[in-house]
């Protein structure tokens, strides 16, 4: 029954709770072949969770999953076949070689004998693995174990691919070249959910969910993101001593946030051409000597931050 | 050492640890479960040995005889069957641990005089269950004997003959020959081997596998203590448990306790300083909890176990195997704690074996901060 | 299907074998405790150390006497002139029997009395209490026995031959000489078999859930029973040839005989090797760590083994704990290895067991697989 038409990851008001605790408060989610999805959120905030009910790893207290056409809860081993999955703790046998695991993976996937050699040297290559068939995996850097444990997870081709913060620990250059493999299979039409906090990999990603506690606070390219998400304009404020006009700003009644951003401070205000001039003043009143203040383009980390403490204050309130 | 220091390492541990279901686990249920299975689950007094009965001459003689089986506790007639291949198949399914055949002349010969020879078949597949079957039989038999010896002289116009000798048994310390009185007092001592080596083998190897224990090392607390701090809650709840224990022992078991407290106390303070120090030192080396708890069972619970006496009389093990006997702790702590509650034995007494545990003790006290030092550096 | 079993048996043989310490632990444990077990488990008491005392000092107090010294199973290592000293002796666990005759004995014979033997004897270890109080009573009822004899023959000649005696004519089936270690080993096997899978079994599926391997190899297609398969056809197979490697040690080693059928023997550990598996899958579906398996694991061995009649018959415990024991695969599994290698029968006496085995596997391996959840909460 699978349907050509309808995406290949549908998510319906999900919900998980544990105790009382509610983990993933209805969530609505569709992503379509080929695309990159990037959820995006604090630790905590429901991600990883609603990645794993997604892969049935968790049953849903409430809402429907349904990947690859078929409803998980219900014919969860028919999307198994059809999925691939990486957890964010490495998850391969780190007591079994490198061709080991993969031998072992390909006979879990049913990878039929006729392709299973073609199959392992498409992984050793992908992974950069070749000549290291026989090293005991524990022993691999983990740039390259986490090469190997996606090459396992996509031994039979599976159209969907579930990472879940498949690059935490791993060095810059071992995550571009990770980021490069995801997006190669994403252009063979792979659909790819990545979880994730490092705000440069989100940038890789055609779109963007944002979750907090539990609830997708915004989502879309990340530059529409960028644009639309932040109500008003994002000021750069260098100036000295930074302590003060933290503490100048945060009273001046139309700055909307202030943030330290290194040694300069990130400022919201809903107009910058107003505003330039009646900041400078307000700080210079106050001893603090302005180096810069101009109108930035903001980052992800800049709407992560503010949707975050927009959702936060109401939250509290 | 600082006070502060140490009483903070003592505070973390214990919130640990009551945190933790496993341990919790190990110091409440294993103490009464050990205790159970032990109080009840070894019996040296053996009772009941289910007997088959074969009459061949069914005669008031022979009936009157068997009586004096069923009327006994160590027996308990099961089933009169009338055919050999019923009492064989019997001992073979092991249905029966004994199997009497009464002759079909059985009262005639009584009559005539002489002896009469009655079969006992037993299975000896358990060699001590049979060997006490056959001494219960023989009293049982002689019992016999005198009345129908008397009855026939009497018949005979002799004067009535007195029986020549009689024995008069007493036994010591443990009146009635209860097995109980005998293991439940060992069990403290397995019980204490086990929480000792156990709990803190897997509690320091888990700092260990954790990366914790790093941390703490990295703080200016010194591995003195480092060691006594993580050791004093165990020792405390070591103590505890042997409290309970003894608690068990002298309500639920009703094992008497006739020696001194301070006796008691001061030698399950030397035999738990040497199980926390043995587990220490086998947490240090070890490298995971899993390969920890491992040797620690197999360094304690094993030994304290078979070698010490707890239920296999070390004075009937080889040569060879008596000699590694001396090198068990709970060996000397098992005479300790068996004397001071069935013979009430003091001090001077004692002086060997507790002079054999404060060396142990010692011993592995220094090991453990040896070895400590040595893993850090 | 069967290439997913297949990849799972891959790939557990290959870990449990890789590393010579892993492939170190499955064999060399189970012999290297079969033999100190086999060594040290012994319930038989021979060479008591004892004590006499003998104030009579005649002819017929050192005639008696000398039968005890003359048995295998009383050491004299004491004479005493002084009773006050055996209690002395007796407080240290010197000597454990002591034997008393008063002056006045062999005079009190003579007169045709009943002259009186005195045994003490520390009762603190029951075991060692009860059979030395059963030799007492066998050596003491023979001498009397014959002294009425020889005197009778003087008294009256004409009738002593005729005075009617009961003869016990005991015929130890199966292990005729009662060796204890022909009793022991075979239960050593059933021990060893029971504590190697349950914890193979269970640390196997806490690992990988651990490791956090278990998450990987959910989001494959790979169904519940095939990963049950492959987790526990390993273990069923190093449970077989444990079975096999100890029981060679039992014969070859020990001399144990081997009367029954390799086929029955192997039925039985099929059968108790599938509850064991039962019960090591059901640990790690309550398990989250492997301290916890490990824990839950002891708690689920100890009592298996205490009240399996493993080293005291199941007949002398407590009545409802007799009950409780139908529910321990391994009393029956003990029955099928005595019953094989020392009683030589076959199915057609051992189905009971058999079936109880069947049935208990049957219940555990289908509470386990049915707690076996193919995911995380």
């Amino acid at each position: 029954m699978t349907n050509h038409d309808t995406a290949p990851v549908i998510a319906r008001d999900l919900v998980k709770r544990f105790g009382d605790f509610v983990a993933v408060d209805r969530i609505n989610l569709e992503a379509q072949r080929g695309e990159v999805v990037g959820f995006l959120g604090p630790n905590g905030a429901g991600k990883s969770t609603t990645i794993r009910m997604l892969c049935g790893l968790l049953r849903p207290t409430a809402g429907q999953a349904i990947v690859a056409g078929y409803d998980v809860a219900r014919e969860p081993e028919y999307v198994r076949q059809r999925i691939g999955y990486m957890s964010q703790k490495f998850s391969l046998y780190n007591d079994l070689r490198v061709i080991e695991n993969i031998r072992f993976f390909a006979s879990l996937y049913d990878v039929p004998a006729s392709v299973l050699k073609e199959r392992e040297s498409w992984v050793l290559d992908m992974a950069g693995l070749n000549g290291r068939e026989s090293t005991l995996t524990g022993t691999l850097p983990s740039g390259w174990k986490q090469r190997l444990a996606l090459g396992c997870a996509v031994l039979h081709r599976p159209s969907i691919l579930f990472l879940d913060e498949p690059t935490s620990g791993v060095d810059p250059i071992s995550r571009r070249q990770f980021w490069e493999l995801i997006h190669t299979m994403a252009a063979e039409g792979v659909t790819v959910l990545v979880t994730t906090h490092y705000m440069d990999e989100a940038e890789y990603c055609n779109r963007l969910v944002l979750i907090f506690q539990g609830r997708i606070v915004a989502s879309g390219s990340p530059a529409e993101l960028k644009q639309g998400a932040m109500t008003g304009a994002l000021l750069l404020v260098e100036c000295e001593p930074l302590g003060m006009a933290l503490d100048v700003l945060q009273q001046t009644p139309e700055v909307a946030d202030v943030a330290v951003f290194g040694n300069a401070l990130h400022v919201v205000v809903p107009d910058a051409k107003a505003a330039i001039p009646r900041l400078r003043t307000a700080l210079s009143q106050q001893g603090v000597t302005v180096t810069k203040m101009e109108p930035i383009r903001p980052s992800l980390e800049d709407v992560f931050v503010s949707l975050t403490t927009a959702q936060g204050a109401l939250g509290k309130g | 050492m600082r006070w502060h220091r140490l009483s903070a390492i003592m505070r973390k541990e214990i919130i640990q640890i009551s945190r933790d279901l496993p341990s919790l686990l190990i110091i409440v249920a294993m103490p009464l479960l050990l205790m159970l299975a032990f109080g009840y689950g070894v019996r040296f007094d053996i009772q009941h040995i289910p007997v088959y009965v074969y009459d061949r001459e069914g005669s008031q003689q022979s009936q009157d005889f068997l009586k004096h089986f069923q009327a006994t506790d160590y027996f308990h007639v099961v089933k009169t069957v009338d055919n050999y291949p019923a009492l064989i198949h019997a001992l073979d399914a092991g249905a029966c641990r004994l199997a009497i055949v009464i002759p079909s002349d059985f009262s005639e010969q009584v009559k005539t005089g002489g002896p009469v020879s009655v079969q006992a078949l037993i299975d000896a597949t358990d060699n001590n269950t049979a060997n006490v079957s056959i001494s219960y039989s023989e009293a049982v038999i002689q019992t016999y004997n005198r009345t129908i010896q008397l009855e026939w002289l009497r018949r005979q116009g002799q004067a009535e003959l007195q029986s020549p000798l009689t024995v008069d048994i007493r036994t010591w310390f443990n009146e009635d020959l209860e097995s109980t009185a005998n293991i439940v007092p060992g069990v403290v001592a397995i019980i204490m081997a086990v929480i000792g080596s156990f709990l803190t083998s897997l509690t320091i190897a888990r700092e260990w596998e954790r990366g914790t224990m790093e941390q703490l090392i990295s703080t200016p607390v010194t591995p003195m203590e480092l060691m006594v701090g993580k050791l004093v809650p165990y020792f405390v709840i070591g103590l505890l448990d042997t409290a309970l224990c003894a608690g068990m022992a002298i309500w639920w078991f009703d094992v008497p306790f006739r020696g001194q407290w301070s006796v008691f106390f001061l030698s399950c303070t030397l035999f738990l300083i040497v199980v926390l120090s043995l587990g220490y030192c086998v947490s240090v080396v070890a490298k995971s909890q899993l390969a920890a708890s491992q040797v620690a069972l197999i360094a304690t619970f094993l030994p304290a176990f078979l070698l010490s006496g707890f239920i296999y009389p070390i004075d009937q093990m080889p040569a060879f195997i008596q000699l590694i006997t001396h090198l068990i702790p709970a060996r000397y702590f098992m005479t300790i704690i068996r004397d001071v509650f069935l013979k009430g034995t003091s001090i001077p007494f004692l002086l060997d074996d507790l002079l054999a545990l404060a060396i142990f003790a010692l011993f592995l006290t220094i090991l453990a901060t040896r070895a400590f030092h040595k893993k850090l550096s | 299907m069967l290439g997913r079993i297949r990849g799972m048996l891959i790939k557990e043989f290959i870990q449990v074998f890789r590393d010579k310490r892993s492939r170190f632990l499955l064999f060399g444990p189970p012999v290297i405790q079969m033999l100190v077990f086999g060594y040290a488990a012994t319930l038989e008491i021979r060479h008591i150390p004892t004590a006499v005392l003998d104030f009579d000092n005649s002819q017929v107090s050192r005639d008696l006497l000398s039968r005890f010294t003359a048995s295998p199973y009383f050491d004299v290592r004491a004479r005493l002139s002084d009773h006050r000293q055996i209690g002395d002796l007796i407080d240290r666990g010197e000597v454990t029997v002591a034997l008393q005759i008063n002056a006045g004995f062999a005079q009190d014979l003579r007169k045709g009395q009943t002259a009186r033997l005195q045994v003490i004897v520390d009762s603190s270890n029951s075991n060692t209490a009860l059979i030395a109080v059963g030799y007492v009573n066998q050596i003491a009822a023979r001498y009397a026995q014959e002294y009425q004899r020889v005197r009778l023959a003087a008294t009256s000649p004409l009738i002593q031959p005729h005075i009617p005696s009961i003869v016990l004519d005991r015929r130890p089936w199966f292990n005729t000489d009662l060796d204890s270690q022909w009793f022991f080993v075979p239960g050593v096997i059933g021990n060893l078999i029971l504590v190697m899978v349950v914890s193979l079994t269970a640390f196997a599926v806490v690992r990988e859930r651990e490791i956090g391997t278990l998450e990987q190899i959910m989001v494959t297609p790979i169904s519940r029973l095939e990963f049950i398969l492959g987790k526990t056809v390993p273990f069923f197979l190093i449970g077989l040839f444990d079975t096999t490697l100890v029981s060679l040690v039992g014969t070859l080693w020990f001399g144990v005989p081997f009367r029954g059928s390799i086929g029955v023997l192997a039925i039985g550990a099929i059968l108790f090797i599938l509850c064991m598996l039962g019960i090591g899958l059901f640990i790690s579906t309550i398990s989250m760590t492997q301290q916890q398996a490990m824990v839950s694991g002891f708690f689920f061995n100890m009592p298996a083994i205490t009240f399996s009649g493993f080293g005291t018959p199941i007949s002398s415990m407590p009545e409802f704990m007799q009950w409780l024991t139908y529910l321990d695969p391994l009393r029956y599994f003990l029955d099928v290895l005595r019953g094989v290698y020392l009683k030589g029968v076959g199915l057609e006496v051992l189905w009971p067991q058999m079936s109880a085995m069947g049935a208990l596997a049957l219940v555990m391996l289908t509470i386990s697989v049915a707690r076996f959840r193919k995911s995380l909460d």
